[in-house]
């Protein structure tokens, strides 16, 4: 089947409106921020004159919607309805506005619209991900300068609270997207060998709701903060004041933006791969995005009914979470926990498939058993989903489920085993190319090994009645977030930053970045183990002198991962600008996304490729060719 | 255009393991976490003052011991490949590697033994558990435990006794009935390993025989609001004899 292009150079033709004009060509996020500001005050207004301010709930309900308001507002004003207005107006958008919304010829101008280009949204992705991420990183300073000292009195309970549960909510979100949103966007689409994702507009729109879910969530230290950890916990969270509403507007926010991602992620994996790219060829990367953005579409939307039961609570009044009408507090538990556990998979999987991949380019051999580790991905995201109740084993919840809890929890560390045998037997007697983004997969295995086994001690119930609420956990998903995820993501970053900015990301100076940080976990969070195992609770404002000594350890190790993260900063920042230029394949890999030119023309590939083989034939004769563009093959 | 291959280079000879060296690697980072495991968890850990923080303390020096040889297995690799895969960090890659697509007997035995490792856990871990139904089935005193912002009150049920610090006999196994006036806090014994917690609107319990005379901690565990990190407790463990004149001394009837 041939498709004749439209005639692009007659725009005029076939449509009423002119190519330069339409409301469409006027939206950008000033219009948004606008829209957003109007939308929220329009609201605000509103509610002033329609409801009572004498009932209980009036600040309540003010605060909800007028943040629903923002969201509402600044999406319109970004764009994101134009398309269904359209749609509903009879009216298709043309040839040329969907190159316009690719954003064709706009320079740098298209990074503040709503633009569906692919590269365009994962490049919005990392920088909003830095942003966020260095948010998060920001607050957790301030926590350990609180604990540096016993009684340290620098803030008072109320916003040591904030801290907390808003360190939490930003590092969980800027890490569930960490990889997913760079380089699930930019590097993936081209990965399958597709012109874009499945659904483009859908993906401007994901970007957006992330952005959008970014100022109720940043807005709520403004209003006073949340005196909670991030997990919420009813009914503690419906005592709480405004805060928690423009908390919970913006985790709803997220969590379309996560589905809407998840949904579009999916569909390009099954749907978008080019011909020849059957499942047993695709790179390890797309199968871990694919198998995250999978249970995130199962786990993500249990938070976000919860957070509206909870707002229901908060705004109307009903009892859902609150003992005195009826309600239970273990239901929050077991809405948060059925996202909070299949979560930490979300977050970890993106970082295993790009390490993976990583480790296959620079050992420069073929990936060690590549379908035993779709299988190990398979059955860590069939298992996630049926341990959440190991969060709950002191709630006194359900003691009978205690055992079987205990068993998939302890299951999970047969197919992650997988993946550390797959790692280490893709190094095995390769040559190892020692290059910068290898170096962080080294921390990376450094640190799985410590947070993996730390976690098999708190999968055992009777341990778990001790360590539940303690440093140690603290410490055990450190090591995995920021020891794991976050050293994955930097992985990657290095990794393909020569693909996104045709330049390399210094050595020297990365070398420093990665030292100070793996250095900074190591100190923070060993002397964290020993703080925890000495029973130290979690989110505490005071504790006793004896733990003194390992808390000092860890404020001083944390600015150090602080300093580090700086550096890495400067880093990305100087090389974007005037990095040594790198050529469209520094690496020498064999994934397709190095096949085409960087920068990376707008629809990825002049002629679509054709794949006969996968691209992990390092060391193998020459034929079959890993990839072979065919000249004329169909579009 | 076709993106041919003249760039691969030629197909490395595979490199000779030396697995004297792996395995002096492997056995000495097993021996330090052993012996780190063994020595350091102790002394870090609160002295148990019952025979659940026994059990915990136990589990977590042979989960550390079982999990020794695994991790530095993979440290051992890791270690070895850095000195001996080691191709340099140079502008151009160094030649391929042999090309290994996996290894189905290696893949069998990495399966089966994390499954050994994974069933002792869980046999282990059951076994604990069984433990501690039997002692709670021993039960044969019963105090109530109550939170509240940011408070604990103890009362002894059959008696007019509400407290604020709790006073429990040595070597007897004593059942908390736990509630909460408010918000959602926990009840945690420091030394004893015992951790329940507190919810409105339902009663859990959570049994422990104390062993040790003394004076201990009880914390709140979970979040609870403001003052959460100062709703502590006391809790006296005395001889039969003095917690019979403390109860005669106490309780008005």
């Amino acid at each position: 089947m041939t498709i004749t292009s439209p005639p692009a150079q007659t725009p005029t033709t076939g449509h009423s409106r002119g190519p330069a004009g339409g409301l469409m060509r006027r939206l950008n996020i000033i219009t948004g921020l606008i829209g957003g500001v109007v939308g929220g005050l329009v609201v605000y207004l509103l509610l002033h004159l329609v409801l009572s301010s004498q009932s209980n709930f009036f600040s309540d309900q003010v605060t909800t919607f007028t943040f629903v308001g923002w969201d509402i507002g600044f999406l319109a004003g970004m764009g994101a309805f134009n398309g269904p207005i359209n749609f509903l107006l009879g009216r298709d958008l043309s040839h040329d506005d969907h190159l316009y919304l690719a954003g064709k010829d706009q320079g740098a101008s298209r990074y503040w619209k709503y633009c569906t280009d692919h590269k365009v949204v994962g490049i919005q992705y990392l920088i909003m991900t830095m942003i966020v991420l260095f948010a998060g990183g920001a607050l957790a300073m301030l926590i350990r300068l609180q604990l540096a000292a016993p009684n340290g009195a620098i803030f008072n309970p109320q916003v040591y609270n904030s801290l907390i549960g808003m360190h939490g909510i930003l590092m969980v979100a800027g890490l569930i997207v960490a990889v997913t949103g760079p380089f699930g966007n930019f590097i993936m689409p081209i990965m399958l060998g597709a012109r874009d994702m499945a659904f483009p507009r859908l993906n401007a729109l994901s970007l957006w709701l992330f952005v959008a879910a970014a100022v109720p969530l940043l807005a709520v230290f403004a209003i006073g903060g949340i005196s909670n950890g991030w997990s919420t916990y009813a009914p503690l969270s419906i005592q709480d004041h405004i805060g928690m509403d423009a908390f919970s507007v913006g985790v709803i926010t997220f969590i379309l933006s996560t589905t809407v991602s998840g949904v579009n992620i999916v569909a390009t994996f099954i749907s978008m791969r080019t011909k020849g790219m059957t499942y047993d060829r695709l790179p390890i990367f797309p199968w871990g995005v694919m198998f995250s953005s999978a249970i995130g579409l199962f786990a993500m939307p249990f938070f976000m009914v919860g957070l509206i039961l909870l707002l229901s609570d908060r705004v109307f009044g009903t009892s859902f979470f609150l003992a005195f009408g009826g309600g239970n507090n273990w239901l929050w538990a077991n809405l948060f926990w059925l996202m909070g556990h299949p979560e930490v998979y979300v977050i970890l999987l993106p970082g295993v498939g790009a390490i993976l991949e990583i480790a296959t380019v620079f050992a420069r051999k073929p990936l060690f058993g590549h379908k035993v580790v779709i299988g190990g991905m398979a059955g860590i995201a069939g298992l996630s989903i049926i341990v959440w109740a190991h969060h709950m084993f002191t709630t006194g919840w359900a003691p009978s489920l205690n055992g079987p809890f205990m068993l998939t929890t302890e299951l999970i560390s047969i197919p992650t085993g997988v993946i550390i045998l797959s790692l280490i037997g893709t190094l095995w007697r390769g040559n190892i190319w020692m290059r910068l983004p290898m170096v962080w997969v080294f921390g990376v295995i450094w640190n799985f090994i410590i947070g993996g086994i730390t976690g098999i001690y708190l999968s055992d119930v009777p341990v778990d009645n001790q360590m539940h609420g303690t440093m140690f956990v603290v410490a055990h998903f450190h090591y995995v977030l920021v020891g794991s995820v976050m050293f994955g993501a930097l992985a990657a970053l290095t990794f393909w930053f020569p693909k996104i900015t045709g330049r390399y990301l210094d050595e020297k100076i990365g070398r420093i970045a990665f030292w100070l940080v793996f250095l900074g976990v190591q100190i923070t969070f060993l002397s964290m183990f020993a703080a925890g195992l000495a029973g130290m609770p979690r989110r505490v404002t005071a504790y006793s002198k004896a733990l003194a000594s390992s808390n000092g350890i860890s404020t001083l190790g944390a600015f150090v991962i602080m300093a580090g993260m700086l550096v890495e900063l400067y880093l990305v920042v100087a090389c974007w600008i005037k990095g040594k230029p790198a050529g469209p394949n520094p690496w020498h890999s064999k994934t397709l996304e190095w096949q085409v030119p960087t920068p990376v023309p707008l629809e990825n590939f002049t002629v679509m490729p054709v794949v006969t083989s996968d691209p992990y034939g390092y060391g193998e004769p020459a034929e079959p060719a890993p990839v072979v563009v065919k000249e004329g093959a169909e579009l | 255009m076709t993106i041919d291959q003249n760039d691969v280079e030629p197909i490395a000879k595979g490199k000779r393991i030396r697995w004297g060296e792996l395995a002096v690697i492997w056995l000495v980072l097993t021996v330090i976490t052993v012996v780190g495991s063994l020595t350091i968890i102790p002394r870090l850990m609160p002295r148990a003052a019952s025979n659940s923080m026994h059990l915990t303390i136990l589990t977590v020096v042979v989960f550390s011991i079982a999990a020794a040889p695994v991790g530095s297995f993979v440290y051992a690799v890791a270690a070895y490949g850095l000195r001996h895969w080691h191709g340099g960090s140079g502008d151009e890659p160094p030649a391929d590697g042999p090309p290994l697509r996996g290894n189905n007997p290696i893949t069998v035995v990495w399966l089966v033994t994390s499954t050994f490792l994974c069933v002792f856990l869980l046999v282990w871990g059951l076994a604990a558990l069984s433990a501690d139904d039997a002692a709670a089935s021993r039960s044969s005193m019963t105090v109530d435990v109550t939170g509240q912002q940011w408070l604990w009150t103890f009362h002894y049920p059959g008696t007019s006794i509400t407290t604020e610090s709790l006073y429990l006999p040595i070597n007897r196994t004593v059942t908390f009935d736990v509630t909460s006036l408010d918000v959602v806090h926990g009840f945690w014994i420091l030394p004893m390993g015992i951790k329940i917690d507190a919810n409105p609107g339902v009663t859990t319990t959570v049994t422990v025989t104390p062993n040790k005379l003394g004076t201990f901690d009880v914390r709140c565990s979970e979040l609870c609001g403001l003052y959460h990190a100062y709703m502590t407790a006391q809790v006296h463990v005395v001889t039969p004899g003095q917690y019979r004149a403390w109860l005669a001394g106490n309780h008005q009837a």
